[in-house]
């Protein structure tokens, strides 16, 4: 276990690390919110400190009942990467993502360290920000005000918060639709809005599962260039759910690879494809063999997640 | 959106009052045809010249029981509610409770008057009670059953944004069941002004109800019927108030 994380750390340091460091720099965490490491003022620092974890799981296991989610799990996200995560449906991502953000505790025995501090998942509540499966819209809040959702919980008032979530409005594609119910928007328009939802609650690290799972390809081949562009404006850590091998490589600095149930990384597979990526690196030999290897990788645990469920 | 909306209620209330009208000429032409005595059927016009005759009287009597039947919903309601947000925010309370609720709910209240005229007098304050008694356990079940359906993953999400229990009640639960709770708010409507008036019945000092009662032991059935529209006309009115409160905001449950 030890000496995986040693060598993500090393292959880290030769690969996108320059990369990584410039988005640190502009990494921002919200105003008033104490960080550990203050990373703002590393620029000039060593690379290795760009390598120190945002978060940290070990020995991460979550059982419900009977089912065994997750076993052993072990992950460790730099700030201001992108993280790409696919793996067999029902594997426990989910259930990863729910822990991160303080919903579920794991079972006894983990280590959780966020920004170097040792935490129960419970603390990360109101610290991540997150992004279920389902955009999970109010229906009774229009646009803008699904979007500062997060900052009224937070305590903002009302005016601000839609001071600020109509200036984002262009961004996401989403201007002139403030006043719009979910009901009127279409697909992709209500996964830009809970994006926005996410993106307005600033925090280190957001979490992203499946959001353009349900779209259309042309839809989500936009999504994906246009969430690039997003990502790299506004420098938050991100952790990417995904079935989509292709939306896996293009958008990430690493893929995760987990294996069937009970839920385990199998691979971490650095992108060292260079940023900013145009739609067209998918056709570059450097992305087919990445996309190999990976494909390789889940369908040795879609086989086994199929052989599991007795076909 | 609106003028949908309104085109579409303007489009029932004609409806209604075509229907309306239908079934007064029926039942004119039913009452002076077979000559019906006052005591089966009085015919329309007869009730209409008798509503003239004694405008103010029933005006006075709607009055009373217009103002009974607003304030024991009003009080009932806001009982329900919450009655029915601590329940939820005590969920040991809630086994205990909702079955009995449910079990009380279940035998109509009126069986209850004779002991409310007794605890409460013949007043209006009697009636109130009973109403708010039978409106606050309608709105209650509503209450909880709309509190319940709420979405574990919209709960969860808004905890991850570090909702505790008030802000998940107030930007969630409600909000969710803010369909259900006006619906039984709208059925209570009706509910309010018939227990008021049975109430009346059974003893007080004005109100439709004892207007009704009166006219009987005088052998009035045009009174009778006049009084029955009156109290109609204001069951219906509180009922379309409330409808249109529904459609105005709960605009995304029909949608
Ligand atoms: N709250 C829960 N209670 C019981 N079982 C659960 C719960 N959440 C997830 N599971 C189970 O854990 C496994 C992993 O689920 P999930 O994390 O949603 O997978 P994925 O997101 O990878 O498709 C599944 O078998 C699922 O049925
Ligand atoms: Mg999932």
């Amino acid at each position: 276990m030890m000496e995986r994380a040693m060598a993500l750390t090393e292959e880290h340091l030769r690969g996108p690390a320059a990369g990584a460091m410039g988005l640190i720099d502009l990494l921002k965490p919200s105003k008033g919110r104490a960080v550990a490491q203050v990373p703002a003022k590393l620029e000039t620092a060593e690379p290795t400190d760009a390598g120190k974890p945002l978060i940290e799981l070990r020995n991460v296991s979550k059982t419900f009942g009977t089912v065994k989610a997750l076993q052993d799990l072990e992950v460790s996200i730099r700030p201001g990467e992108l993280v790409t995560v696919v793996g067999p449906s029902g594997c426990g991502k989910s259930t990863l993502f729910n822990i991160l953000a303080g919903l579920e505790e794991p079972d006894p025995g983990n280590v959780l360290r966020h920004k170097g501090i040792s935490s129960v998942a419970s603390d990360l509540l109101g610290k991540v920000s997150f992004m279920p499966q389902r955009d999970l819209l109010l229906p009774w809040r229009n646009v803008i005000d699904n979007a500062i959702l997060a900052l009224e919980i937070e305590g903002m008032p009302r005016g601000e918060a839609r001071k600020q979530a109509m200036a984002m409005l262009p961004e996401f594609g989403l201007a002139g639709f403030e006043a719009q119910y979910p009901n009127q928007l279409s697909g992709g328009m209500r996964q830009r809005v809970a994006l926005m939802r996410t993106f307005l609650f600033k925090r280190d690290l957001m979490l992203l599962d499946e959001p353009f799972g349900a779209l259309d390809a042309l839809t989500r081949t936009m999504m994906q260039r246009w969430l690039l562009d997003v990502w790299q404006n506004h420098k938050r850590t991100v952790l990417f759910i995904t079935h989509d091998v292709d939306e896996a490589i293009f958008l990430g600095d690493r893929v995760l690879v987990m294996t069937a149930r009970p839920g385990r990384v199998k691979l971490e597979q650095a992108v060292d494809l260079p940023r900013p990526r145009k739609a067209d690196i998918v056709t570059s030999p450097e992305f087919i063999a990445l996309k190999k290897t990976l494909l390789e990788a889940i369908e040795e645990e879609s086989m086994k997640s199929f052989q599991v469920a007795g076909y | 959106m609106t003028a949908f909306m309104q085109t579409d209620s303007a489009r029932q209330i004609s409806r209604g009052i075509a229907g309306a009208l239908l079934v007064a000429a029926v039942w004119e032409i039913c009452a002076r045809g077979l000559n019906l005595p006052a005591y089966i059927l009085p015919s329309v016009t007869s009730i209409l010249a008798g509503m003239v005759g004694d405008l103010a009287s029933l005006l006075e009597a709607a009055r009373f029981t217009a103002t009974e039947s607003f304030a024991g919903y009003a009080i009932g309601c806001l009982i329900g509610m919450a009655a029915a947000i601590l329940v939820t925010m005590i969920p040991s309370a809630r086994s205990i409770v909702l079955p009995l609720a449910t079990a009380i709910n279940s035998v109509p209240v009126v069986a209850y008057s004779p002991l409310v005229l007794l605890w409460f007098g013949i007043g209006m304050a009697s009636k109130i009670v009973m109403v708010a008694v039978a409106v606050s356990f309608t709105i209650f079940l509503s209450t909880i059953a709309g509190l319940d359906r709420v979405d574990r993953k919209s709960v969860d999400l808004i905890r991850s944004f570090g909702a505790g229990r008030l802000a998940v009640l107030w930007r969630l639960r409600l909000p969710t069941a803010l369909p259900l709770i006006i619906a039984g708010m709208r059925v209570s409507t009706v509910r309010s002004v018939i227990v008021a008036i049975v109430t009346e019945m059974l003893g007080a000092y004005g109100g439709l109800g004892w207007v009704i009662y009166q006219a009987v032991l005088q052998i009035d059935f045009v009174k009778v019927w006049a009084a029955i529209i009156v109290a109609s006309a204001i069951s219906l009115a509180f009922f379309g108030a409330i409808s249109f409160v529904e459609r105005r905001y709960v605009f995304w449950s029909k949608a």
